[in-house]
C-alpha cells in the first residue's frame, strides 16, 4: 500500500511539470542544438559544398549531354539518352532541380543563422563569419548561375526554408534579374573573402576565395554580355599573380592530383575519405555510359598528323583502340595509367581555372573589338599546349569561332560545352541561331536531325522544362511555354 | 491534483473496521421452477445492504447448498446463467426450497440491454443501460467453439458499420479494420481498450510505414484468444469516443476478459482441430500452351524470328528435361493445412479473492509451403478485496509469438505465391541432367528464357530455403485500486505496463535463387529487433449523487491521465555469408548495414463525463476531455474533446404504458469531437543531420534534413449521430438503427509533398483538407421461438457509408502518378470523389481486323488525313492493328492519352452487412452467418499479370480465349499475344470488376452432452462443435478471393487484388469441457 501511495505521488508530481512533454529526438540535432558555435556554422557550409560536389555528375550531364563532345554507351540510362537526342519532356529526371535547391537552402540557413551565432559565441570573429557568409553567398550564387542556364526562369529564393510557416509557393523570377540580385549579392561579400587563407591548399583549392568570386563574376556577366564589367573581374584574378597555367607536361596534374596551382576553384574528392566523384563511375572504361564523341575525336585530331599532344590523347582522351576511346581526364594519371585503388574516385570537378579566365578574357575582348589583346590570351592558352599561335582576321565571329573550339579542346568534358554554345546562340539576338543549331544537329542520329532542327529553331527549346512534379505541385510556377504542348 | 495525493494518503491510513458477528448458518436446495429437477452449480451469494458481495457458494450435484452468513441482515441471492436471479430472505434452521426461473434473454446474445453496471471499467461512468452515444456491445459466448482465431475474425460480418477484412490468408497476418467508413488518409486505426488499458499504438521503427505495418499490428494486438474474451463494445461515434480524445478519431474497441466469480473452481478446456485449405486458384497455362503462347507472341512482333531454346523442345540440349515440364506452380507451392489450438482456464474466488487464469496454444498451418505460426498466451486475472471498501486487481498477460513466412523480396514487392503466378510452367521445380535424371537440386538456372534466376526464381525453392521469421513476445500488466468511499463516490487508479518485444529474421541462400553466391542480393541475412514500451495511469474519481428519489439521477467521473511510449530497433544486414547453413548476420561476413534508433513519445489527459437522467426517460450524457501530447509544439500542444448526447427512453412514458408491445425502447441522438495525432512524436523539429558524405576536405559537413512544423496539430472528426434502439414484443425483436455523418478536417497528410524550390521535396505532415463520411445502419434481431428445448432466432445488419472528399488543400498534389503504361493506372484523387476511386481507359475489346484500327469522330465515321487515307488509331508512336485492344477514344483525335482517361469505379464498398440464424433444439445448436460487401470494384491485379500476352510471365488460361488471325471476332476473345506489346494491357476497365459477395462466413453445430453422460464423467458441461468457416462465397469477381485487397495505406490505390494469399476455407471440430 505505502509502495502504491509512494508511486503515485511521484506520478503526481511529474506529471504536474508540463516539462515532461518537452521531448527532443534522439537521433540527430535539432535547431535548438545546432547553431551554438562557430565550429557549427563552418559545417553547416561544409555540408553545402558537400551537397555540391555530390552533383558533379549532373554538372557533367547539364554541360555536355546537349551538346556534341561525348556520346551514349550501351548503360546509358533512358532519360539521358532522351535529352541527348532532344526528346524532352517534362517528366524527365534530368528535370528536377531539387539537388540546387537543397543547396540553396542550405545556404540560406547559413545567412539567416549564422550571424545569430555571433552572440552566442564569443570566439566567433566578425572577420570569420563574414568569410563564412562569402561562401556561401558564392555557393547560392553558383546554383543559381547553372539554374538559370539550365531553365531560364527560376523561383528566386533568399529565405530558408526553416518551417512550415514560410511560404514555399514562390513563382518564377526572370533569370536574367536573377544572376543581376547574384552578382550584387557577389559584390558585397568579395570583400569578405579570403585570397588564400584557408589551412591547406586543397581548401584555398575547393572553397571559396576571393578569386573564386571574381571568376563567378566574369562568368556570369559574360553570359550577361556584359564585357566591361567581365574584363574588370578577370583583370582582379590577374592581378593576384597567385595563379600560373600548369606547365605543358604537367596539364594532366589539374586532375590528378588535382588542387593545381592553375585552378581557381573546384569541388574537391578524397576516395580514401569516401567522398567519391561520380566522374570514374560514368565516364570509366567499363562504365558503358559516356565516351567522346566523333567530334571531340576529330578535335584532338587523334590519327592526324597535326594532332593535339598535350590536351588530345592521354590527355582529355585515351585510346585503347582503333574503335575504344575513352575520356580520360577522370580516369587517367600522369604516367598514361588508368587511376586505381583509392585514388579511383578523387579527380576534381573543376568549376573555373585560369585557362577559363584567359579565354574569358578573350572572348569579352573580342567581342568589344579589342582583337589584338584577345588572340594574345587565345595564343597562350594555345602555346601552353604546344599548338601554333593563331592569327586570326579582325572579326567577331571568326574569333568567336576560335575561341568556342579552343575552349572545346581545352575544357572538353568539364561540362562547360553546352553553356558555351548557348551564349554563342544567344549573343547579339539569337543571330548565330543557325550555327548553333548546325553543331548540335552533327551529334545526333540522323533519325533525329530533322526533328532536331525544328525543335532548336525557338530558343526557349534550349532549356530544360521544369519537371512536372514541379508544375503539379506549385500552382504559382508557369511550365516554359515550349513544353506546354 | 494535491487533493488527490491527499486521499490517497488518507485511504491508506484508513483501517479496516471489523463488524461483530454472529453465526447464521442457512441451507437450502435449488430447482427448476417447471422440472423440477435439481440445480448443481448455482450460484448462492451473500450480500449486505450495499450490495456488495460479502460470501457465496455453488450447489452441489444435488442442487444443495449450505452457507454462513456473516450477517444476519444480509440478504442471499441464487443465480444461474439462463435463469433468473432471485432474492431469498436468509431463515435460520430451516431447509430452503428455491426455485429458479429459466430466463428469456440468455447472454449469449448480443447484449442488447445491459444491467446497471455498478464498476465500469472505462472513462465514462454510466451503465450500459443508460448509453445514449451509437456503441454496440458483444458477447462472444457464442464464438467459442467456432473456427475463429482472432476477436476480429469473430466480428467479421456481425456488427454494423464494421468493415473487417483480413489482411491475407497467411497465419498471423491480421485484419484491416475500418469503422464507418475511411476518414483519414491511411492512418485509420481503431483505439484498441483491453480491460481499460488503451493498446499502444504500432510502433514506429525503421522505415515504419503505418500503412504497411498498422493492419497487421491492430491484428496482433487482436490476437488475444476469443475464449479469454467476454466482450467487445464497439464505440462508433465521436460522442462516445471524444472521452479517447486524440486517440479516439476512428472508434474504439473496447475489449473485456472474463474475471474470476465467486464459487468453487471451475475449470475449462477446449481443444480445437481446423482442417485449411485454399479456395481454387485462378486455373494457369500448362508448360505446353505456355510454350505455344510464347512463339505466337514473338511471331506477331517480330515476324520471322530466332526461337529461343529454352522454349524450342530441343532434344539435343542438355536441359531439355528441365525446360519441357507441364509444373503447375501454384499448386506445388500450395497446401492443405492443419491448425491445432488447446485452451485451458480456471477460474473462481472466495470472499476476498477471485481468479481467472488461462493458457491458450495455437499451432496454425499455413496453406502456402513453409508457412505457419505458433501462439502461446497466459492471461491472469486476479481481484482481491482487501476490505469491502478497497478493491486490489491483477492482470498478467504474456503472449509469444512465432511466425514463419516465405522470403520476401522487398526491393520489387514480390513474394512466392506472386512468382508462382509469373514462373514459366514448362520448367520444372527439380534439376535434372541430360539424360532425365534428378539431380535432388532445385532447378535454379542463372539466366532462363524469362530473365535471370534472381528475377526470376524457383517459388518452391525460395520458399523452403528462404527464411522469414519473426518472434514476437508480449508482456501486459496492470494493477487497479479502487478505494470506495461512501456508496456514490469511488477513487480508481490505474498503472499499466505493456512491453512488446519482437525479432526478425530473413535469409536468403544462393542456392535458392540463380545467383552466383557472391552477389550482394543472396546468401543475405538480416536481423532485426525491436522493443516498444507502453506505461498508462489512470485515476478516476467516479460519483453518482445520493438523491433519495430517482426522479433525478446524476453520476459522473473525473479522470487523469498520462501515456508514456518508448521504443527502439536494431537492423543487421550482411552478404557474402559463406555458407548457407548459417543464418546470422553476426557472423564474419561483409556487413552492409548497421542501424539503430529510439523513440519515446508522451501524453497528459484530463476528461470529464457527467451523465444527467431525469425521471428514467430522459438522459443527457456529456464529455470533456483535454490533451497534451509531446509531438506537438506549444501553439497546438492541447487539444479539446467533446461529446454531448441525448436520450430519450419513450418506451417508459406513462402515455405508451399502454403499449403492450413495446419493451424498452430509445431514442438517441449526439455530437461529438475526437481527435487523430501523427505517429511520428518528433516530427515537428527541424533537424539537422550528416550531409552526404559528412564531410569535405577534412572539415565536418552537416546539413538541415527536416522543416520545422509549427503548424502540426491534431485531426480533427467531428460526428453527429441520430439513433434508435427498439424493443418490441417482450424483447422479441430488436432493432437498432443510426444515421451519421462524420467530418475529417485538418486531415494529417503525411509525406505531403511541397515544391522543391523550398529546398526539401515534402513535409513530413500537413494538416489540411475535409473528408466527409456519411450513413446509415441498421441491425434487427427476432427471435421466432422462445422456448427452454427449443429456440429460434434470425438477426441481419447492413450499413452504407458514402464517402467524398470535400475539400483537397489548394496546393495538394491531386495527381499521384500520370503514367499510362500497361497494367498502370492513373492515380488521382477529385474534390467531391470519394477516395479509393480508379481511372483509366474504357476497354471496348478487340479490333477484329486492321481496317477496324482507324480513328472515328463521334458519329462512328471514319476519319481521312488530306490525302484521303484513313487516320489509324495510334497510343505515344505505336499504330494499333487487327488483335489488339481496342480503348474508347473518348476525344475522337485518333489518339489514346491522358485525355481519354476516366472514372471507372471506387473501392468503397455501398453495403456492407451481415445476417444469420440461430437455432436450438435439445441438445443440439445450429447456427450460420453471412457476411456481404456490396457495391465496390476491386483492379484485378492478378489478371493485369496473367492476361496481358505482352511478355514472358505465365498467363491464366482465359488467353486461350484469344484473337489469333485477321477477322476473328468472338464474344470476351482477349487481344492478341504481343510480346513487349506497348498498349494491350493499358489500366483499364477490363480489370476493374465488381467485388461483390455474400460468403457463408460461418457455421456451426453443435451438440451438448446431455446431463447423465456429464453426470458419470463427474464434468459439468461437455459440449461437441463442427464448424466452417468461409464454406462457400458468391461473386462473380474472377480473381481468387474478392476479399483480397483492401489495403488503404496508399488513398489513391485502395482495392486492388495483389495475389496475396486468400483466406483459407477452415473446417473445424472442437470439444470443450467444464468441470
Amino acid at each position: 500500500m505505502k509502495n502504491f501511495a509512494y508511486i503515485s505521488i511521484i506520478l503526481m508530481f511529474i506529471i504536474s511539470c508540463n516539462d515532461w512533454l518537452e521531448l527532443e529526438p534522439p537521433q540527430g540535432l535539432t535547431r535548438n542544438e545546432f547553431w551554438q558555435s562557430k565550429e557549427d556554422v563552418q559545417a553547416a557550409v561544409m555540408g553545402a559544398y558537400d551537397a555540391f560536389a555530390r552533383m558533379d555528375g549532373k554538372l557533367f550531364k547539364y554541360g555536355e549531354l546537349r551538346a556534341d563532345l561525348i556520346k551514349g554507351g550501351n548503360n546509358q540510362p533512358d532519360n539521358e539518352r532522351k535529352i541527348a537526342e532532344g526528346n524532352i519532356y517534362p517528366d524527365n529526371e534530368l528535370c528536377r532541380w531539387l539537388d540546387f535547391y537543397k543547396i540553396i537552402n542550405y545556404c540560406n540557413e547559413v545567412i539567416k543563422f549564422g550571424p545569430e551565432v555571433r552572440s552566442r559565441d564569443k570566439t566567433f570573429s566578425d572577420f570569420l563569419l563574414r568569410s563564412y557568409l562569402a561562401e556561401a553567398y558564392f555557393l547560392r550564387g553558383l546554383s543559381y548561375f547553372y539554374l538559370v542556364r539550365i531553365f531560364k526562369d527560376v523561383p528566386y529564393i533568399t529565405e530558408p526554408t526553416y518551417s512550415d510557416e514560410v511560404d514555399v509557393y514562390k513563382p518564377k523570377s526572370n533569370g536574367d534579374s536573377i544572376l543581376l540580385q547574384v552578382i550584387n549579392d557577389l559584390k558585397m561579400v568579395r570583400e569578405w573573402a579570403t585570397i588564400d587563407g584557408y589551412k591547406t591548399n586543397k581548401e584555398n583549392k575547393g572553397r571559396a576565395t576571393k578569386a573564386a568570386i571574381d571568376a563567378l563574376l566574369a562568368d556570369i556577366n559574360l553570359w550577361l554580355f556584359r564585357y566591361e564589367e567581365c574584363i574588370k573581374y578577370i583583370e582582379n584574378i590577374e592581378k593576384l599573380i597567385k595563379y600560373e597555367l600548369m606547365p605543358t607536361g604537367l596539364w594532366l596534374e589539374l586532375f590528378y592530383p588535382g588542387a593545381a596551382v592553375e585552378t581557381i576553384f573546384e569541388f574537391s574528392y578524397s576516395d580514401m575519405l569516401g567522398e567519391k566523384n561520380s566522374m570514374f563511375g560514368l565516364t570509366g572504361r567499363y562504365s558503358y555510359q559516356y565516351y567522346p564523341s566523333q567530334k571531340s575525336l576529330e578535335l584532338f585530331a587523334i590519327d592526324y598528323n597535326s594532332r593535339e599532344f598535350t590536351r588530345g590523347e592521354d590527355g582529355s582522351i585515351k585510346k585503347y583502340s582503333k574503335t575504344e576511346y575513352v575520356i580520360w581526364k577522370y580516369i587517367g594519371r600522369i604516367d598514361k595509367t588508368e587511376r586505381s585503388g583509392s585514388d579511383q574516385n578523387s579527380a576534381p570537378f573543376i568549376i573555373y581555372r585560369l585557362a577559363d579566365i584567359y579565354l574569358m578574357k578573350a572572348e569579352a575582348l573580342s567581342q568589344l573589338g579589342r582583337y589584338d589583346e584577345a588572340l594574345r590570351y587565345i595564343n597562350i592558352v594555345r602555346e601552353r599546349a604546344k599548338m601554333p599561335v593563331l592569327n586570326l582576321p579582325e572579326s567577331k565571329i571568326v574569333f568567336e569561332d576560335a575561341i568556342i573550339e579552343e575552349r572545346a579542346r581545352e575544357f572538353a568534358f568539364e561540362g562547360k560545352r553546352w553553356f558555351d554554345l548557348l551564349r554563342m546562340g544567344r549573343r547579339d539576338n539569337y543571330n548565330r541561331k543557325n550555327t548553333l543549331i548546325e553543331i548540335l544537329v552533327k551529334n545526333v542520329p540522323a533519325t533525329q536531325k530533322r526533328i532536331m532542327t525544328i525543335r532548336l529553331s525557338n530558343p526557349l527549346g534550349w532549356y530544360l522544362p521544369i519537371h512536372k512534379d514541379e508544375i503539379e505541385r506549385n500552382p504559382n510556377l508557369i511550365q516554359n511555354p515550349f513544353y506546354k504542348d | 491534483m494535491k487533493n488527490i495525493v491527499l486521499i490517497i494518503i488518507l485511504l491508506v491510513l484508513i483501517s479496516i473496521k471489523i463488524y461483530s458477528q454472529q453465526k447464521v448458518i442457512i441451507k437450502g436446495k435449488v430447482i427448476d421452477k417447471e422440472t423440477k429437477e435439481t440445480i448443481p452449480g448455482a450460484n448462492v451469494i451473500e450480500y449486505d445492504a450495499n450490495d456488495r458481495v460479502v460470501n457465496g457458494t455453488v450447489t452441489d450435484a444435488n442442487g444443495n447448498f449450505v452457507i454462513e452468513l456473516k450477517n444476519s441482515s444480509n440478504i442471499v441471492k441464487v443465480s444461474l446463467i439462463g435463469y433468473n436471479t432471485i432474492t431469498i430472505k436468509p431463515e435460520v434452521g430451516k431447509n430452503i426450497l428455491v426455485e429458479l426461473e429459466a430466463s428469456e434473454i440468455k447472454i449469449e446474445e448480443v447484449t442488447k440491454i445491459g444491467k446497471a453496471s455498478k464498476n465500469p471499467i472505462g472513462l465514462t461512468n454510466i451503465s450500459d443501460r443508460d448509453k445514449v452515444t451509437a456503441s454496440i456491445k458483444m458477447d462472444l459466448i457464442e464464438m467459442k467453439d467456432a473456427g475463429v482465431l482472432s476477436a476480429a475474425d469473430a466480428l467479421q460480418g456481425k456488427v454494423s458499420g464494421l468493415d473487417i477484412l483480413a489482411a491475407s490468408g497467411d497465419p498471423g497476418a491480421g485484419s484491416h479494420i475500418v469503422i464507418r467508413g475511411m476518414s483519414s488518409l491511411g492512418n485509420n486505426k481503431p483505439l484498441i481498450v483491453i480491460d481499460g488499458i488503451p493498446q499502444a499504438d504500432p510502433p514506429n521503427y525503421k522505415d515504419f510505414q503505418l500503412s504497411s505495418a498498422t493492419a497487421e499490428d491492430i491484428g496482433n494486438l487482436l490476437k488475444i484468444p476469443v475464449q479469454d474474451i467476454k466482450s467487445i463494445e464497439i464505440l462508433k461515434d465521436a460522442a462516445a469516443t471524444s472521452i479517447y480524445g486524440s486517440r479516439g478519431a476512428d472508434g474504439v474497441l473496447l475489449i473485456e476478459t472474463y474475471k474470476g466469480r465467486l464459487g468453487k473452481v471451475k475449470f475449462d478446456y477446449n481443444y480445437k482441430f481446423s482442417y485449411n485449405y485454399q479456395p481454387p486458384s485462378i486455373p494457369m497455362l500448362n508448360g505446353d500452351e505456355y510454350i505455344m503462347l510464347q512463339l505466337e507472341e514473338w511471331h506477331n512482333h517480330y515476324g520471322v524470328f530466332q526461337i529461343p531454346k529454352e522454349i524450342s523442345y530441343d532434344k539435343d540440349d542438355p536441359d531439355f528435361y528441365n525446360y519441357s515440364a507441364n509444373t503447375d506452380w501454384v499448386k506445388a507451392i500450395t497446401k492443405d493445412a492443419m491448425t491445432h489450438e488447446h485452451y485451458f482456464s480456471a477460474s473462481g474466488g472466495g470472499e476476498k479473492t477471485r481468479y481467472y487464469a488461462s493458457v491458450n496454444y495455437i499451432n496454425e498451418g499455413g496453406t502456402t509451403i513453409n508457412t505457419f505460426s505458433k501462439r502461446f498466451s497466459t492471461r491472469i486475472n486476479l481481484d482481491y478485496f482487501l476490505s469491502s471498501k478497497l478493491l486490489f486487481m491483477v492482470q498478467f498477460n504474456y503472449n509469444n509469438n512465432f511466425t514463419r513466412s516465405n522470403f520476401y523480396f522487398a526491393d520489387r514487392d514480390m513474394t512466392v505465391r506472386k512468382m508462382a503466378y509469373m514462373k514459366a510452367p514448362n520448367m520444372s521445380i527439380w534439376e535434372y541432367d541430360a539424360n532425365g535424371n534428378p539431380t535432388g537440386e532445385y532447378f535454379t538456372p542463372i539466366n532462363s528464357y524469362q530473365g535471370d534466376g534472381y528475377t526470376f526464381f524457383n517459388p518452391v525453392a525460395v520458399a523452403n530455403l528462404g527464411k522469414n521469421d519473426r518472434k514476437a513476445n508480449g508482456i501486459m500488466n496492470s494493477f487497479t485500486l479502487r478505494y470506495t468511499f461512501t456508496d456514490w463516490i469511488n477513487l480508481r487508479t490505474t498503472i499499466s505496463y505493456q512491453f512488446e518485444g519482437s525479432k526478425s529474421n530473413n535469409f536468403l541462400p544462393y542456392n535458392a535463387v540463380g545467383t552466383d553466391w557472391l552477389a550482394w542480393t543472396v546468401n543475405k541475412a538480416e536481423e532485426s529487433n525491436n522493443d516498444n514500451t507502453t506505461i498508462n495511469t489512470e485515476t478516476q474519481l467516479n460519483f453518482s449523487l445520493p438523491f433519495k428519489s430517482n426522479i433525478h439521477v446524476v453520476s459522473g467521473s473525473l479522470t487523469w491521465i498520462t501515456e508514456q511510449n518508448k521504443g527502439s530497433w536494431v537492423n543487421i544486414q550482411s552478404n557474402k555469408i559463406p555458407t548457407v547453413e548459417v543464418k546470422d548476420p553476426a557472423i564474419q561476413a561483409q556487413i552492409n548495414w548497421i542501424g539503430n534508433g529510439s523513440w519515446e513519445s508522451r501524453a497528459l489527459g484530463a476528461a470529464a463525463n457527467l451523465n444527467y437522467i431525469l425521471l428514467d426517460r430522459y438522459i443527457l450524457q456529456s464529455m470533456l476531455r483535454a490533451d497534451a501530447y509531446s509531438g506537438f509544439g506549444e501553439n497546438y500542444r492541447w487539444g479539446i474533446f467533446k461529446g454531448i448526447s441525448f436520450g430519450w427512453r419513450f418506451s417508459n412514458e406513462p402515455f405508451l404504458k399502454n403499449l403492450k408491445f413495446l419493451g424498452e425502447s430509445k431514442i438517441r441522438g449526439g455530437w461529438g469531437v475526437s481527435g487523430r495525432r501523427p505517429w511520428d512524436s518528433y516530427a515537428r523539429f527541424a533537424t539537422y543531420n550528416n550531409s552526404a558524405t559528412g564531410h569535405y576536405i577534412n572539415n565536418i559537413g552537416i546539413i538541415p534534413t527536416k522543416i520545422q512544423l509549427n503548424n502540426l496539430r491534431w485531426e480533427t472528426v467531428t460526428s453527429y449521430d441520430l439513433g434508435i434502439d427498439l424493443n418490441l414484443f417482450k424483447d422479441k425483436i430488436y432493432i437498432n438503427g443510426d444515421i451519421y455523418k462524420k467530418i475529417t478536417t485538418d486531415i494529417l497528410f503525411n509525406r505531403y509533398k511541397i515544391p522543391s524550390s523550398s529546398g526539401y521535396d515534402e513535409m513530413q505532415f500537413f494538416n489540411g483538407g475535409k473528408l466527409e463520411n456519411k450513413g446509415w445502419e441498421i441491425m434487427f434481431e427476432y427471435r421466432i421461438i422462445q422456448k427452454s428445448n427449443i429456440r429460434w432466432s434470425i438477426n441481419f445488419n447492413t450499413s452504407q457509408n458514402k464517402n467524398i472528399f470535400v475539400d483537397i488543400p489548394d496546393n495538394f498534389n491531386t495527381e499521384r502518378s500520370t503514367s499510362i503504361g500497361n497494367g498502370e493506372y492513373p492515380k488521382r484523387l477529385v474534390e467531391g470523389e470519394p477516395i479509393g476511386s480508379f481511372f483509366g481507359f474504357r476497354y471496348l475489346g478487340v479490333y477484329p481486323t486492321d481496317q477496324d484500327a482507324y480513328a472515328r469522330d463521334a458519329y462512328g465515321n471514319i476519319l481521312y488525313d488530306n490525302e484521303g487515307k484513313p487516320i489509324p488509331m495510334i497510343y505515344k508512336n505505336y499504330v494499333f492493328k487487327g488483335g489488339d485492344a481496342k480503348y474508347e477514344d473518348i476525344n475522337h483525335d485518333g489518339r489514346i492519352d491522358l485525355n481519354d482517361v476516366v472514372y471507372l469505379g471506387n473501392s468503397n464498398p455501398d453495403w456492407v452487412g451481415g445476417f444469420g440464424t440461430s437455432f436450438r433444439f435439445k441438445n443440439f445448436d445450429l447456427s450460420c452467418s453471412f457476411h456481404y460487401r456490396l457495391g465496390f470494384d476491386i483492379v484485378n491485379g492478378v489478371a493485369i499479370e496473367t492476361e496481358g500476352m505482352n511478355n514472358k510471365n505465365n498467363q491464366s488460361k482465359a488467353v486461350l480465349n484469344r484473337w489469333r488471325v485477321q477477322g476473328q471476332n468472338e464474344p470476351g476473345m482477349l487481344p492478341r499475344a504481343y510480346i513487349d506489346h506497348p498498349a494491350n494491357n493499358l489500366g483499364s476497365d477490363r480489370y476493374v470488376e465488381k467485388g461483390d459477395y455474400f460468403r457463408l462466413l460461418n457455421i456451426m453445430l453443435t451438440y451438448r452432452f446431455g446431463k447423465k453422460i456429464c453426470d458419470k464423467l463427474n464434468i459439468d458441461q461437455m459440449n461437441l462443435t463442427l464448424s466452417a468457416r468461409r464454406l462457400f462465397t458468391i461473386t462473380n469477381y474472377s480473381g481468387q478471393d474478392p476479399e483480397v485487397g483492401f489495403d488503404a495505406s496508399d488513398p489513391f490505390w485502395i482495392g486492388v487484388d495483389r495475389a496475396q494469399t486468400p483466406p483459407p476455407k477452415i473446417i473445424t471440430l472442437s470439444l470443450s469441457v467444464s468441470f
